[in-house]
């Protein structure tokens, strides 16, 4: 009896001792950078004074930035919901669907970080741009796209793959008996669009409307590069102004974050009323099977037409602006026979030290922010997996969290509080900085990885494991740790390239003599040599879609391998 | 996804665990900048030691070369525009001490939001700024060093303030900056005054730096402003402005809007950054409105939070040195001393300049700043 009771508690102390550190680590990374802000906002030399919030929600030029930040946010769901939607269908429900290709290149906007294609359309639409330059006898009309619907275009191509992502699997799970038996009773094609399919699809729409809203309202280098040329602001840009450039202004700067954090959490629950309404169960034990249309003719030209000029416009255009820029020699001269040079890609690694510095100090850092979010949210992960009722769900939504908020004002929390305790913690001002922010930051990407790797893995595989006298730590190693890794690595990847070009948390928070790519690209688009930009932006490109390939093609074959 | 529905009652929770903190009290970020101190202050000024006359580099002093001895460490430097300049002199000062120079290369806007940033715990020892105003400012709030390096008699008269903490080790000055491809010849046209330039026939071809994040820029308005007083002076703007004058960004970008043709005239062009561009071989041309204009000394100086004193000091006394100066006059900014001239463009007594009074720039360019881009509609 007690020691059935000494067993327990045992096992209670394990439990809880695993728990209890990552539970503090996240306390430290997530909840308490928050908190500064909201006290930043509202406490003012020790008091509780809400006259600060007060006074920036009412000013003037903070209400044209709401209004500024939550137009935008709906005309990018609208937008890239149209650019969206017919690619939906074509890739699931007609013979366009067997070209796996389409699907790799459909995710280069989503891979490609949005301040250089915004950089890339900047230098293709401007005045004597490439594009006045290759068709002189258009005028001034490429000069339109510098407005707010040039923002919209920027970031819809940007994040139509989120929406066509859910939109696909949601359309996927909707098998061809439904829509038959509709049609057996008599239904048109709109009709059993408007009954059949967008209501069965809308619980999964709302959810990818949600994150691609809130990605629209929390991103930077689109409204930093194209929004400042023509004096848009929006929330980020306001706090990264406020926090960067003097005089500097924390205060406003959290207070906007408040205010930014409260629209998030609104948005949420709007989304969850919409989710929870329209949710139904759609897969089951019997198969479910696909309902495809055969486009014939005309429609297939059509269906390609629409493809190859999304594309064209996604990828193309930025990616050919971005790779001739940084091959001119003289920019006062354009695109002309006798311009074009090397040189700038040689500068990069021969004359310039503190490019090639940028590169080494963003592979450190993606490298050990993939590394360390790897280790820590396969932590996390395991925790949600094997962890019963609240618990559970309180580390599933701080695991997820830094994805649901705008990076900008976790930065600004983290900037603050590790600045206020730097005589405890010197950690502010140095790399370590950025690598604590890039691994609150990214670790969901993670957890998610890994929470969907463990709910592959079937509870019979363990029992085998236990009935062979397997304990929990072998069973661990030797069955579940193999089949977690190709998550583990997936994150690590997808962490280590997102880190390696992220822009706003590297801009605000990185310490003296640190460039990394992103701001390196930035800095000389902006105050030094635009090619020198342009090749460095190409270069990083490469490297990123070269070590994704490398990774995809050798170390996941080889973790396949094992398990086999 | 039901895990979606706890995260506002998380939020709810943090915004609860907020107002705990709010009832025990004390704030706990204390990132303001420091309540602005008297300058009075001032440590007393080591006399400066008597330089040897006609230094050369090829043949250093054995005085001169002990001064950079015994050096260990680090030094924060933070400095504007042109990284190159910041790099040789970090690699020349490295060389002659062994000291590791850390540069934060910034617009001026950066540099002082970088320091105010860090007013809890300071980490720059150097600090060079585009805008003497700005280093007044800083002087005002107490924050700088009162130390004369070796060599700063050599400097041109006026880049010392009288409490010896700025020193202006170079200076730069803004003209008009404009793409032949597309102007020809705008020099003997519109070359007298700036107000020329607020033309109808410039509509939608005028670009200006931004004032909140270059130094130059910010200074020249000021000082702008000043000369011409607070109507006349606002007119040329505005007309400017009505005329669909752009904001491209800090000097560079706005170099870069008329390099490209993206505009044609660009007013208010750093002088240095232009000479650069003609070199290379781009299509522009440069001039400075004959009326005058604002010559801006750009003052290196030492915090008083320094945590690397005796390598700050060398710094500076470096920056004074043949070696540094030649390659202040390499990038064509205006060299500090007075006896190393540069050749490549106008010297310190050769420019036409405004009527100025730093101390009411001082004091007034934060706001005309913030003016300027507002009436530009830039953020």
């Amino acid at each position: 009896m007690s020691l059935l009771r000494v067993y327990s508690l045992s096992k209670k102390f394990r439990t809880y001792g695993a728990m209890l550190p990552i539970c503090l680590v996240l306390l430290v990374f997530v909840i308490i950078p928050l908190i500064v802000i909201f006290t930043r906002a509202i406490i003012i030399d020790g008091s509780l004074d809400f006259s600060l919030l007060i006074k920036t929600v009412t000013d003037a030029n903070n209400i044209k930035t709401i209004t500024n930040t939550l137009l935008l946010g709906v005309a990018v769901v609208i937008c890239s919901t149209l650019l969206a939607m017919p690619l939906a269908f074509l890739t699931v429900r007609t013979q366009i669907a067997n070209k796996k290709w389409l699907d790799i290149i459909l995710m280069i906007p989503f891979m490609t970080p949005p301040y250089i294609a915004s950089m890339g359309w900047i230098l293709f639409t401007q005045r004597r741009g490439l594009f006045q330059q290759m068709l002189p006898a258009t005028g001034e009309i490429s000069e339109k796209f510098f407005s707010f619907w040039g923002i919209v275009l920027i970031m819809s191509l940007h994040l139509f793959p989120f929406i066509l992502a859910i939109m696909k699997n949601a359309l996927l799970n909707i098998g061809a008996s439904l829509e038959e038996s509709a049609s057996v009773f008599g239904g048109k094609f709109f009709y059993r669009l408007r009954r059949v399919t967008l209501p069965l699809i809308g619980g999964n729409y709302a959810l990818g409307a949600l994150l691609v809203f809130i990605r629209a309202i929390s991103e930077y280098g689109t409204p930093a590069t194209l929004g400042k040329r023509i004096g848009f602001s929006v929330f980020v840009t306001e706090i990264h102004h406020n926090a960067t450039i003097s005089p500097i202004n924390f205060g406003a700067a959290a207070s906007l974050s408040s205010i930014l954090i409260l629209i998030c959490m609104m948005v949420w629950f709007v989304q969850n009323h919409v989710t929870a309404k329209s949710t139904y169960t759609l897969v089951g034990g019997k198969g479910t099977r696909p309902l495809y249309v055969k486009l014939k003719g005309s429609k297939t030209i059509a269906a390609w037409i629409y493809i190859v000029v999304l594309l064209v416009i996604a990828v193309g255009i930025p990616y050919f602006a971005v790779a001739i820029t940084s091959l001119i020699r003289l920019r006062g001269f354009g695109m002309m026979s006798g311009n074009y040079t090397t040189d700038h890609y040689i500068n990069l690694f021969v004359d310039n030290p503190r490019a090639s510095q940028a590169f080494r100090n963003s592979i450190f850092l993606a490298f050990f922010a993939a590394t360390i979010s790897a280790m820590l949210g396969t932590a996390v992960a395991t925790i949600i997996h094997h962890t019963k009722s609240r618990s559970r769900k309180i580390f599933h939504v701080l695991g997820l969290m830094p994805d649901m908020l705008p990076n900008i004002v976790l930065v600004i929390g983290i900037m603050i509080f590790w600045n206020s305790i730097f005589h405890l913690v010197p950690l502010y001002n140095s790399i370590w900085i950025m690598v604590l922010a890039f691994v609150t930051l990214f670790l969901p990407i993670t957890v998610q990885y890994v929470v969907s790797s463990y709910s592959q893995i079937g509870e019979s595989l363990i029992w085998a494991g236990k009935v062979f006298g397997g304990q929990p730590a072998y069973i661990f190693r030797r069955i579940t740790l193999p089949l977690l890794l190709r998550g583990i690595f997936v994150g690590w990847m997808m962490t280590f390239i997102i880190s390696f070009r992220e822009l706003v948390a590297a801009s605000i928070i990185s310490p003296p003599n640190t460039l990394v790519v992103s701001t390196f690209i930035m800095r000389e688009f902006e105050q030094g040599s635009v090619s020198a930009g342009m090749a460095m932006a190409v270069v990083s490109v490469v490297f990123t879609t070269g070590s994704l390939v490398f990774i995809n093609w050798f170390l996941l074959r080889g973790i396949d391998g094992m398990k086999s | 996804m039901c895990n979606k529905k706890s995260l506002p009652a998380i939020l709810v929770f943090t915004l609860l665990l907020t107002g705990l903190t709010a009832c025990i009290g004390q704030e706990s970020v204390p990132t303001t900048p420091p309540v602005a101190d008297p300058p009075a202050t001032v440590a007393p000024t080591p006399a400066p030691t008597p330089p040897a006359p006609n230094q050369t580099p090829e043949d250093p002093d054995p005085a001169e070369a002990n001064r950079f001895e015994g050096l260990t460490g680090v030094v924060y430097v933070y400095m504007p525009s042109p990284p190159a300049l910041a790099e040789k002199l970090a690699e020349g000062f490295t060389d002659l001490t062994g000291v590791e120079v850390r540069t934060f290369i910034g617009t001026t806007g950066e540099i002082l939001a970088r320091l105010e940033a860090e007013a809890a715990n300071p980490i720059a020892d150097v600090v060079v700024l585009a805008s003497w105003s700005d280093g007044l400012s800083l002087r005002a709030g107490g924050q700088l060093l009162s130390h004369t390096p070796n060599g700063a008699e050599l400097l041109h008269p006026g880049l010392v303030d009288s409490q010896n903490t700025l020193f202006g080790m170079s200076a730069s000055a803004v003209g008009v900056v404009y793409n032949t491809l597309m102007i020809p010849d705008l020099s003997s046209t519109h070359s007298t005054t700036w107000e020329q330039l607020a033309d109808d026939d410039f509509r939608d071809e005028l670009a200006f730096p931004c004032p909140e994040r270059s130094g130059s820029a910010s200074d020249f308005l000021s000082g702008f402003i000043f000369d011409k007083g607070e109507s006349e002076g606002w007119a040329t703007w505005e007309t400017m402005a009505e005329y669909g004058m752009i904001v491209p960004g800090a000097n560079a970008a706005a170099l870069e809007s008329v390099i490209t043709g993206a505009r044609s005239i660009l007013v208010a062009g750093v002088d240095w950054n232009a000479y650069a561009a003609i070199n290379r071989g781009e299509p522009i041309n440069f001039f400075y409105p004959a009326e005058g204009t604002v010559v801006n000394p750009r003052p290196a100086m030492i915090l008083q939070t320094s945590n690397n004193l005796e390598n700050a000091k060398a710094f500076l006394d470096y920056m004074l040195t043949d070696e540094a100066q030649q390659m202040i006059a390499d990038v064509h900014l205006i060299p500090g001393r007075s006896d190393v001239l540069s050749t490549t463009r106008p010297n310190f007594n050769e420019m036409t300049v405004l009527n100025t009074d730093w101390y009411w720039m001082m004091e007034h360019s934060t706001e005309i700043s913030q003016r300027f881009n507002a009436l530009m509609g830039t953020n």
